[in-house]
């Protein structure tokens, strides 16, 4: 349990180490951007307490903020996505499955992949809908939406896949 | 009343969620204070020396490019160097019997001091778009400053930290400046749309004013840049909003992409101005 919570801080930073040095410096094509700092909300353990995800979502997107000079925006539709994280779990999972499991490409796929799809969507909708507040601009909006959300969502299965595979070999 | 309590605490973490998205809000829409705050934009410690460390590395790629830029630079400069050299000398060797009337007084203090600083982090993924440098109130970098490239203009400093200030570029919705085209006296303003990062908009320019493809397009009056300073190349004619005034889009001298260094201007006389101006309105 302990180191659980040791490889979910280092996640933590790696994550937001990822976005902020790397990521958000790609523009694709000029609309897309990778938003990949969600993959830590989406493989908290399923049963995990509430507080933990919603106060943890918070400072995960304050903390991208801060380093983005993005006054609030990123903590507000990470916070809603945290809180949002239980329903939706609920929508794709069954209810018996054991509090610790960690969902992962590899052992649920079917239903990781469309919670994933779910998480992302809204919270980039969120995000970009926000962010656009002070500059309208609907068909662009939703365009960068669907193409950050695109490669957003790729990273994360590939991220997954790639992390997930070996460790989770070991643990059999 | 026990029911009650049962709900918000079967609930709390509704409200918790609740009170954590209401202060993202108040942050978004408390735009003024939160330019103002150091400790939650980039120009804080902690960031700051993040994006310094790893600008270290990055700026290494750079390094043949900048070098060539330097390089034009030089030459240009040392272009008008022996152009003013060779005015000097035919200055000098004229008749020293000659009355001047009027002569300038030719140890005038220079309006502008500039204060050279590297580009630690620059984001240009999304609308809200900021550049990070290294040089801040220490160093003499004050809020409103602004800052130009080698190129042309970057923008204004919207936050100093005693080592860090973050500067709010053209290529940001909240940045607008006044502008004219190189061979016109009509003043427009320049914004930026957020579709491209290398074009930006001239707007409220005069129906009846001609211009062509490829235009400079220069400061005008402003407190924080010098006057005629290049800020970019009309490229062809934008979207207008109404019918008495044009709108041309306007490719900017400077590269967003590959900025690495710049120069904070000071203008020596910035305090004496608006002492004096606010006499007025007192």
């Amino acid at each position: 349990m302990k180191l659980s919570y040791l490889y979910e801080i280092v996640l933590f930073v790696m994550l937001i180490l990822l976005q902020v040095l790397l990521l958000n410096r790609i523009s694709l094509f000029g609309i897309a951007t990778p938003v990949l700092y969600l993959f830590f909300l989406l493989k908290l353990p399923m049963g995990r307490n509430l507080f933990y995800v919603i106060i943890s979502g918070f400072l995960l997107g304050l903390i991208i903020d801060i380093f983005l000079n993005t006054p609030g925006m990123n903590a507000a539709a990470t916070t809603i996505v945290a809180a949002c994280r239980k329903p939706f779990m609920s929508l794709f999972f069954e209810k018996e499955e054991y509090d610790a499991f960690v969902p992962g490409i590899n052992t649920a796929s079917g239903p990781f992949i469309r919670f994933t799809i779910l998480m992302v969507l809204t919270h980039l909708t969120l995000l970009f809908f926000i962010e656009s507040f002070t500059l309208f601009n609907l068909p662009g909006t939703l365009l960068r939406i669907a193409a950050s959300s695109f490669i957003s969502i790729l990273l994360i299965f590939a991220l997954d896949g790639f992390i997930f595979r070996r460790k989770r070999g070991e643990q059999v | 009343m026990r029911n009650l309590f049962n709900f918000i605490l079967r609930n709390s973490h509704w409200l918790v969620a609740i009170l954590l998205i209401a202060f993202s809000f108040y942050l978004i829409f408390a735009n003024n204070s939160y330019q103002q705050s150091v400790y939650l934009t980039s120009a804080n410690r902690v960031t700051g020396w993040f994006y310094t460390t790893t600008n270290n590395v990055s700026s290494f790629f750079l390094l043949k490019k900048n070098n060539e830029l330097l390089l034009a630079r030089n030459a240009e400069l040392e272009k008008r160097y022996y152009g003013l050299q060779s005015l000097m000398e035919k200055l000098t060797t004229t008749d020293s019997l000659e009355v001047k009337a009027f002569v300038a007084d030719s140890i005038a203090t220079p309006k502008f001091d500039f204060i050279p600083a590297g580009v630690v982090n620059l984001s240009f993924s999304g609308v809200n778009n900021f550049i990070t440098l290294n040089r801040g109130s220490s160093h003499g970098v004050k809020r409103d400053m602004g800052v130009i490239s080698q190129q042309g203009v970057v923008g204004v400093v919207a936050n100093v930290s005693p080592n860090f200030s973050v500067v709010i570029p053209i290529i940001n919705p909240k940045f607008r400046m006044s502008a004219k085209l190189k061979n016109s006296e009509n003043y427009g303003s320049v914004s930026w749309d957020g579709s491209n990062i290398r074009k930006a908009q001239l707007q409220d320019l005069p129906k009846h004013e001609i211009f062509h493809e490829g235009d400079t397009v220069l400061t005008s009056f402003s407190r924080i840049f010098p006057k005629n300073t290049i800020i970019g190349i009309v490229s062809d004619m934008g979207k207008s909003r109404d019918d008495n005034f044009n709108t041309f889009n306007v490719q900017l001298a400077t590269n967003f992409y590959t900025l690495q260094d710049v120069l904070v201007i000071k203008d020596m006389f910035y305090d004496e101005q608006q002492a004096l101006e606010e006499t007025l309105q007192q």
